[in-house]
Formats: C-alpha cells, structure tokens, sequence
C-alpha cells in the first residue's frame, strides 16, 4: 500500500484514511478515490495512475504555429464570461488557482497546495512562490483576495457570487498563505475553483482585459479582433514549464461547422473548436485527421419555470415529463451517441451520481394527468431554443414535439439564433437550454435549481431540496455522497422540472499531426502540452 | 386567344413544370405518401425499402422523416407563401402604378421616388433589414418580399400606363366621361396583362428562391415547417454521407424556378411576336 | 456642358434617395428609444441604466432632432459603436467593403467574361445548336440558387477530391485559392442572365439591315462579328453589367457566410443576428450607396455609348 503524503506536507485529513480503506476493501472505485483524495489536498499525480492509454511514445517537439477554428467572441473581464469559447482564450494567459484534468482529478496550479479543516469550512491555501505576472509583478495572496471578493461582492454579476455564496471570509496567512474560511462546509472547493468563471486577474484589473492583457499564464496576447481572430504567443519568462508552440492563432470561421470541417480538411485549420452528431459521417468520410471524443455531463436541460403559467401547475409539468420519449430523442437527435437522461440532472460520470432510474414512459397517464389539470382537450405551448451548440438541440425538440403530440400536448417550437437565445435563457417559460459539464452533480444542482440562484433558469424553489443539497455537498466519501444524493436526485426528478433526455457525447477533430491535444469534458482547453509532429 | 401559346414549346414545358407544383401543392394531402412532421426510420436511402416495407422515395432525413413527403409539403409552404408574397406585391405596384401614369404630374414624381429609394437596397439588404425590426415568420416574410417588389412592379405598370394613357380609345373615353375608375380599370389594366404576365412567373421564381435563401441562412419559416431551402440547410452537413438529404430538395427548387423562367421566356417570345404582328 | 448638366441631375437626384434612405433606416431601427437600449445595453440592463444611457446619449430628444443629429454624425463619419464587435464601426465596415469589393470584382470578371462569351456565340446564330446549347445552360443554372452550388462545389472539390480550400477567410492574406469557390458559385448563378440579355442583343443586331448586307458582301463570320456587331450589340450588356451590381451584393451575403468570408456580408449578417443595430445602419447605408453609385455610372456609360451607336448606325 502505498504512503499518501499532501501536498503541503500537512498531516492527511482525517477522511484520508477512511478512503484509503475503503478502496482496500473495494467499496470506491479508484478514481473516485483519487478525485476525493485531491479535494483534500493529497497528491495524487497524473491521470497515468488511472493505468491511462498505452500511447507510443514519441519525442515532443517545440516550435510551430497551431490554428485553432473557433468562434471569437468579445473577452472583457474573466468572471462574467458566459461563453466558454472566450474562457480558452483566458486559459492563454490567466491562470486558475487549481487544475481540473479530463479525467476529473484536482491539481495544484497557482496554488501549490491545499489542507481544508476537520470540518471542511477553513481552507489554507498555499501559492506558488515562482508565480509572476507577466508585468513582473509577483503573484501574491492580494491578488487571490482581490479577485474572490470581486466574485462575491454584494454588486458582482458573476455567476461566481451563486458558486461562492459559502465563503465569508479570504484572508492572507503569510507571503504565500491564503485562507478562505466558508460558511457551510464544501468538499469540492478546490475542484470548483477551476470553473471556467475563476481565472485569477492581476490585482490591478480594471475589468477590460485585452486593453492591458497582463497574466501568469504561458501565453500572451498579441491581438484579438472579435468575429476574426486571436493570437497568442508563447512567453519564454514563463514560470513554469514553457508551452511547446510557438503561436497559437484561434480563427472564426463563421458558425457552421460544416466550414469548420472543410476548413480542417483542407488544411487551413489544425483544430476545430466543436463538431456535433450531424458532422459525424462527414468526418469519418475525411482521411488525415483524428476525430476526438468524450463523455461527460454535456445536456440540454428543457426544463419549465415552476412558477409560470400553465407549468405552475405539476400536473401539466408531469404530463410533459411523462410523455417525453428521451431513448428516442437520444436515438434520433443525437444518433446514439450519448447516455440516457433521467430528468434529474447527474450524469453517470460525475463521480456524486447516484443511479436512480428514470421514472417510465407513460403516455396514458399524461393525458390522464392533463385531464385533472383541466386541459381534457390538450395544451399548447411553446418551447424556445436557440440552438446554441447545433441544430440537434431543434432536433431533440423536434422529436419531442411528436412524442408530445402523442398526449395531446401541442407543442410550438420557437428558435432564435444562439446570439438571441443567451439573453432570454433564463428568463423563457419553457426553454432548451444547454448545460456545460461540470465534475460534480452538486456543481450544476447548486447553480441551476437552488432556490433564488442567479442561473436558477426554473425558478425552481424548494427549502427541502436546499437542504438535501448542502447536505450532500459536505460529504466527501464517494459512496456516502451518493448515497447523499439519492434525496437530491428524487426531489428534483420527483418535481418534474425539466425534460433531460440525454447526456451528449462532445465530439471534435483535429488535423493527424497535432499532439497532446485532450477534450476536456468541460471544453476547457489547456494549450501548453500541445504540440506538432 | 391561347392557341399561340400553347403551340410554343417552352411554355409547355415550363408550364408544365410549374403547374405540376402547383398541383403537388394543392393536393399535397394526397400525394404525400407519410407525415412530413413523423419520425419514421432515420436515414434511409432512396428507393430502399423501410424495416416494416415502407418505400421512401427520396429516403428519410436524420430525425426518419419522409424527404418525399416534406418535399410534397414544402411545396405548398413555397406556392403558398411565394404565390401570395408576390400577389400582395402586385395589387400595390398595380395600384400606384396606374395612380401614377395616369395621374403624372407631383403625384408621379413623388410616388417614382419612392418606389426608387426602395428599389435601391439590395435585395437581401432589405430582407434582413425588415426581418431585423419585424422577426421572422411567416407573415413578416410575406410583408418584406411586398416591400421589395411592389416597386419594380410598380415601374412597369407606371410605363405601360403612361403608354396607353396617350392611346385615342382612352383619350376617347376620357371625352365620353367615364369615370376614372372604370379607364384605370378597364380599358388600362388588361393592355398590362403581356408583360406583366411575363414579370410575375420571373418574379414568382426570384421570391421562391428568396425563401429559400432566407431558410438557408436561417432567417426563414420555422421548423419543423417543411420549407426547401431549410431542408438544404440542415442535410448539408449530412451531404457527403447522404447525398439524397439535399439533392432532392434542391431539385424541387431548381425545378420551380427553372419552370417559371422557361415559361417567361415562352410568354414574351409569343407577346414579342404578336406585337411585331399588331 | 450636356454631360455636366446630367451628372449634376444625376447626384441631386442620388443625394435625395440617399437622404429618404437615411431616413427610413433611422425610422425603423431607432424610432424605439427603449428598443434601442435594449439592443445596446443587453438584456440584462436594468431600467435604471437604459433610462440613464438614453439621457445620457440624448434619446430623449424628439424624434426628428435626433434624427439629424445622426444624419450629421454619419456624414461626418461617426458611426457609432459596434454593441457586438465593441469596435467604432466605421473602422470594420470599410475593410470589410474592400474584402467584399475583391470577391464581387473577381465574380463580375466572371460574369462579364462568360456571360458576354457565351451570349454573343449564341446571338451570333440564332437556333443553332450552339445557341440551344448556351440558352438552356444560362437558364438552368440562373435556376439553381448559389446556396445550392455552394453546397454541390464544395462537396465534389473540397471533401472529395480535395483540391481547393474549403473556408474562405483570407485572414492570412490574399489568397487566389480560396476565391475560386466563392467566385464560382456567384459567377455561376448570375453569369446565364447576362448572356441571356447578350444573346437577344446580338441577334437583334445581327438582324439589322447593314449586317445582311456586310453577310451578302460576303465577308467573313468573324469579322462581321468584330468589326461591325459586336460594338452595337455590347451597349445594353454593359448598362446591364452595372445594373448587376445590387443584384451581387446580395449574393455576395450568401457566399461569404456560407465560405465564412471575412467581408461585408458576413459583417451583415453578423450584426443582423445580433441585433448590432448601429453597424445594420451603417451596413444599409452603404450597400444603398454601391447601388446608387452603380446607377449614375450606368447611367453614365449609357449616355457615353448611345450617342455613338446612332453615329455608327448613320455611317
């Protein structure tokens, strides 16, 4: 059995050693455990002591420009981006105080170590004192301080504020020393803060970036003109390991991704942002280039505001629920490639899931229901999509729409194109809405179904609900925390908020030559291993 | 008075061609074998038989829609709203336009401005300018093509008007004091039929092209409206792999179109003929 | 002096639609101050700040008076801020216009050298089998819309044969292989309806007296074509080339969208799906000012070639 040390040198947790046992005996898989390990500030190491992929080795080389075909949206201030296309463009040269890899495991990265307490609401972090800013200034806990209370300020828009709503106090405990001190306690605090909303600004930041574009990261920006491109530069006085290339230059080519492909098939672009399941056959069809692929806990969430007309009622919200045929709307809108949905919103590959099975089919009794709501004749209404990652989220609704049909629901689909639909997400009676990946369950339950929270898109309210949640989120054993979130899950899936047919597989490509090039579940994309053959 | 017509080969078939959508349009319900809006068994290949023996025709789409069937229907979105874009359009340009000729003066040159100021945005210019203010849908569809053509309808009326108006028989019932009304309508209106004739199958070709330019850049019906230029949209991504998802729909276009411009052409040939006659 | 009477005729009368333009474009984009607001400051702007942005920027202001104000802005040359691009708009909209100017110019070659080609080898004997070949293929493919093509050449020469690029961004400068699609579709489309006007133009001509008799002298096809029909039967192809011009800029929104082509189009449609209302009013404007511009240069080529013909006619 191997000896488990922390980073920080600290003593191990507590917990630490349950854990350990428990994987002994079999109870924990092991990347629960190392995940569970890393939150508390264990060393863990890569993601090699999964067993990993046997890839041949080859020699990284340096040097080259990558092009990357990605859509160029505006890039202001880091905590209020609401695309994750612009959070890569951060990922540059802002850096995050943890690292999140593909396979879901918590790393130091500005911060070189973590130890939370007993109870897990006092967190010491310890910075890395190489850190610089690329102005030359030192990397020090001001700069932590200034940006979480910028997050949390009582005017701040972010979504950060709903994400850190626990923490009451930051505060420096050394040159290197900072300590966030939460009001409830919260296991995956350092998981949390590599959330594509959390890069850490220079404690000067004046809220527009790219006019005075100073970061930690290894990268820096030498242009950027929205709806046309954006170019980075490798910084040789990085801190820490340098990046292998040498530029990298992000393209918009327009939204389609069919041009996307064409683009990268004919060798203008090495990298494309996205593909989606229409571009799938195309892609196999194309010789010299590598079609990437991952699972995760990418949905559409079509879910309907609570307290909206005529979906206040639950019946009518249960009858929708009920004669939605989510086998059908992955089989056909996304063609398979994916994992069934059971309308509580965690995915079998957060590590909190907990399996509970997908209430069935039952067109019957929809109707039946929507008789008692007094709608004997049937219902209209009307969804609102934007298509915002392809047209298979109108696919989906498309095939919902006749699923409906089915117990008299007379469904009106109403698509914006994507720009139109962020502004209104949240605020539509009855919506598509797509919702990145995140580790963990309790992640996306806490942002989006919280009652009063700022991405709370159903306006779903429910003290119970709130309660089972925190519950959950102290808990760090795997197995206890699912078991945590057996309650979570059932309220959720019990209230019939949404429609969640599917959890989308994120597919991509790139040219043969590019290396080290991972899809991250979350699209957060690290730049600095990658490099070309 | 038909006969000349119909011995000119290019109005038989672009007749043909045209009426025959006019047809599909008409008894669409009939001819469509499925629903167009029905999943049936995604992707299948034309001509292939299905897993429960059905025959699709042109195949399916991804979601397992009959492409035969949505063609069939989109036919009728395309006759539907092009026929009545483009009659819209005309009862205005008809309007001023004979206003205009016969009225000349203020009136005419106050009206000719307009109609140029319009007339000067490009086409699509004033598509997604009028759909930027007014949303996309049906309707406003239908209002943006009125906008945009009835101008050029109303210059050709206009020259036609002022032409006739000079003619003795109107000088002759203008003495004889017939009412305004009755000369624009009666003894003006019908000497317009030749050429407009000809204006409204090439125009009616140009709008259903324009839906479904404006369907392909996804500012058109929407779905899950079988609407052509749509279809191409969403099966070209799909192209390479299953070349049946745009071809068919492309045809359907082509083939409208195509049928409208041969039977201008054929209609003008007859006209250019019976006026070298006269 | 009678060119010089015309032309200033001709900018009074453009400076005029200019002007009913400008305000058509400001009445239905701006006559909503709130609408305004909403587009500039986003949704998620409180009342307080649209209502402070609008005093701010003087939408309170009676209709007319802003109007003017924005009239007097726009010719001197403000023109705003892009809400999407976060950019003074004048700065994108002329680069853009040049890189829309490149692929417009390299489709009228096309146009022009096809179109003319094929219409006068068709005109220059009617019904034979060279003409039926021509008028069937000009008006087929005026029957197939650009998106259409668009689809097809990129299939067959970018994913299956692979010989040509298959976006069209120029963002690394200046380059000749990425025009050849764009510029194809949109010749294609519209080259059938030039050679349709050259073909009846030229039969006309050929039909005329002074050709019989040149024919019945016995000269030569060729040179009958060259030395006497050709100059004639060109006159109304070329007003008809300009008259072209509005006409490709919509197809240009198109093409460029679909190759992702950096240029006045994609700008267009860009703003039109963002609802950038201040770059959708510099965008009408200008596109307004390429028509116009092409109609008094139309009008101009055909005032300088008429004169000319009834002087040969005379010869």
């Amino acid at each position: 059995m191997k000896d488990y040390k922390t980073l920080s040198g600290a003593p191990l947790h507590p917990e630490a050693k349950a854990l350990t046992k428990r994987l002994a005996e079999g109870q924990i898989d092991r990347r629960g455990f190392l995940r569970a390990m890393a939150w508390l500030g264990v060393a863990v190491g890569g993601a090699s002591m999964l067993g990993g992929k046997a890839l041949a080795e080859e020699a990284p080389k340096d040097g080259g420009t990558l092009r990357f075909a990605c859509q160029i949206q505006e890039i202001t201030d880091p905590m209020m981006t609401n695309w994750i296309e612009a959070s890569n463009l951060f990922r540059n040269s802002l850096e995050f105080l943890t690292y999140v890899d593909e396979n879901n495991i918590t790393h130091p990265y500005l911060a070189k170590s973590w130890t939370p307490s007993a109870d897990l609401t006092v967190w010491d972090f310890e910075l890395d004192e190489r850190a610089k800013w690329s102005n030359g200034d030192a990397f020090q806990p001001e700069d932590v301080i200034f940006n979480i209370e910028r997050w949390i300020a009582p005017d701040s828009q972010s979504s950060n504020k709903t994400a850190f709503g626990a923490i009451s106090r930051v505060e420096k405990t050394g040159d290197h020393g900072v300590r966030i001190t939460l009001s409830r306690p919260m296991a995956s605090l350092p998981e949390q803060l590599y959330s594509y909303t959390c890069p850490i600004v220079h404690r000067g930041f004046k809220g527009n970036w790219p006019a005075d574009p100073v970061g930690t990261g290894p990268f820096a920006l030498v242009s950027h003109e929205v709806g046309r491109q954006s170019v980075f530069r490798k910084r040789p006085d990085y801190w820490g390991t340098p990046a292998r290339l040498d530029e990298i230059q992000y393209i918009d080519l327009g939204p389609d991704v069919t041009t996307h492909l064409a683009a990268l098939s004919s060798g203008q672009v090495d990298v494309i942002y996205r593909a989606t399941i229409a571009e799938y056959d195309l892609m196999k069809s194309l010789p010299n280039l590598q079609i990437l692929s991952v699972k995760g806990a990418n949905t559409i969430v079509l879910r309907m505001q609570v307290d909206q007309k005529p979906f206040d009622d639950i019946r009518v919200r249960q009858a929708v629920v009920l004669a939605a045929n989510n086998q059908q709307m992955l089989d056909i809108a996304y063609r398979g490639q994916g994992d069934l949905g059971a309308n509580y919103h965690v995915s079998p590959t957060q590590a909190d899931y907990f399996s509970l099975p997908p209430i069935a089919r039952d067109v019957e009794k929809a109707k039946a229901l929507l008789a008692e709501a007094g709608h004997a004749d049937g219902i209209d209404i009307e969804l609102t999509l934007g298509n915002t990652q392809g047209k298979w989220e109108q696919d989906t609704a498309q095939v919902l729409q006749q699923n409906l049909a089915e117990a008299g629901i007379r469904l009106k689909l109403n698509v914006l194109p994507a720009s139109q639909y962020w502004p209104i997400w949240n605020k539509v009676p009855f919506g598509l809405t797509f919702w990145a990946h995140r580790p963990l369950g309790t992640m996306t339950l806490d942002l989006a179904y919280r009652s009063g929270g700022s991405w709370n898109e159903s306006r779903f309210a429910s003290p119970e609900f709130d309660a089972a949640l925190d519950k959950a989120m102290a808990v760090v054993d795997p197995e206890a925390r699912k078991v945590a979130m057996q309650e979570v899950e059932r309220i959720l899936q019990d209230n019939a908020v949404m429609v969640q047919p599917f959890w989308a597989e994120r597919l991509s490509a790139a040219a043969e030559k590019v290396r080290g090039f991972v899809l991250h579940p979350s699209d957060y994309f690290r730049m600095d291993g990658v490099w070309i053959a | 008075m038909f006969v000349p017509y119909l011995k000119k080969p290019l109005v038989l078939i672009g007749g043909g061609l045209a009426l025959g959508w006019l047809l599909v349009a008409i008894f669409a319900p009939l001819i469509a074998p499925y629903d167009p809006l029905q999943t049936l068994q995604p992707l299948a290949k034309p001509m292939v038989a299905g897993a429960k023996g059905e025959l699709f025709l042109f195949g399916t789409d991804m979601l397992g829609r009959d492409i035969f069937s949505r063609l069939v229907w989109g036919a009728r979105t395309v006759v539907i709203y092009s026929t009545l874009a483009t009659l819209t359009a005309y009862a205005f340009g008809l309007l001023f336009g004979l206003i205009a000729g016969y009225a000349g003066g203020r009136t005419d040159a106050v009206l000719s401005f307009l109609a140029n100021v319009v007339l000067s945005f490009p086409v699509l210019v004033l598509y997604i300018v009028i759909i930027v203010v007014i949303g996309a849908s049906p309707v406003n569809i239908v209002i943006a093509v009125t906008f945009s053509s009835a101008p050029a309808i109303y210059r050709i009326v206009r020259g036609i008007t002022i032409d006739v108006a000079s003619r003795d028989f109107v000088k002759a019932a203008v003495t004889q004091g017939e009412s305004t009304l009755r000369i624009l309508f009666v003894d003006i209106l019908p000497n317009t039929t030749g050429p407009l004739a000809v204006d409204f199958c090439l125009r009616l070709g140009y709008t259903a092209i324009t839906i479904g330019t404006l369907g392909f850049l996804g500012l058109g019906l929407p779905p899950p409206t079988p609407d052509w230029g749509g279809m191409v949209n969403e099966g070209r991504a799909m192209a390479i792999a299953f070349p049946h998802l745009v071809i068919f729909p492309c045809i359907a276009i082509s083939s409208l179109t195509l049928g409208l411009s041969l039977l201008a052409d054929g209609l003008r040939e007859v006209n250019d003929a019976k006026e070298r006659h006269a | 002096m009678f060119l010089g009477m015309f032309l200033l005729r001709k900018v009074a009368i453009a400076l005029a639609t200019m002007l009913a333009v400008s305000f058509l474009i400001f009445l239905a984009l701006e006559v909503n101050v709130e609408d305004v607001a909403v587009k500039v400051l986003g949704q998620y702007s409180t009342v307080e700040q649209r209502a402070a942005w609008l005093a701010q920027n003087g939408y309170n202001d009676p209709f007319l008076l802003r109007y003017v104000r924005w009239l007097g802005q726009f010719v001197a040359g403000d023109w705003g801020m892009s809400t999407f691009f976060r950019a003074p708009v004048v700065d994108m909209v002329l680069p853009r216009l040049a890189a829309s100017a490149i692929l417009a110019g390299g489709a009228l070659l096309v146009i022009v050298i096809f179109g003319l080609g094929l219409g006068v080898l068709a005109g220059m004997r009617p019904g034979s089998l060279l003409d039926r070949m021509i008028s069937v293929f000009s008006v087929v493919t005026t029957s197939i819309p650009d998106f259409a093509s668009a689809v097809f050449l990129s299939g067959i020469f970018v994913f299956w044969l692979g010989l040509l690029p298959g976006a069209s961004t120029m963002i690394s400068g200046l380059s000749l292989a990425e025009l050849v699609l764009p510029v194809s579709v949109l010749g294609l489309y519209s080259m059938g309806y030039l050679a349709r006007v050259t073909r009846a133009s030229m039969v006309d001509v050929m039909g005329t007296h002074y050709i019989r008799t040149a024919r019945l002298k016995g000269a030569s096809m060729g040179r009958i074509v060259l030395r006497h029909a050709l100059r004639n039967a060109l006159i109304t192809p070329v007003t008809v080339i300009m008259l072209q011009l509005p006409w490709l800029l919509s197809g240009v929104i198109v093409i460029e969208v679909f190759y992702a082509y950096k240029g006045f189009g994609t700008l267009l449609y860009d703003a039109a799906l963002n609802q950038d209302i201040y770059l959708i009013e510099a965008c009408a404007m200008i596109s307004v000012l390429v028509v116009v511009l092409s109609q008094i240069l139309s009008d101009l080529l055909y005032g300088w070639l008429n004169p000319r013909i009834t002087l040969g006619a005379r010869a």
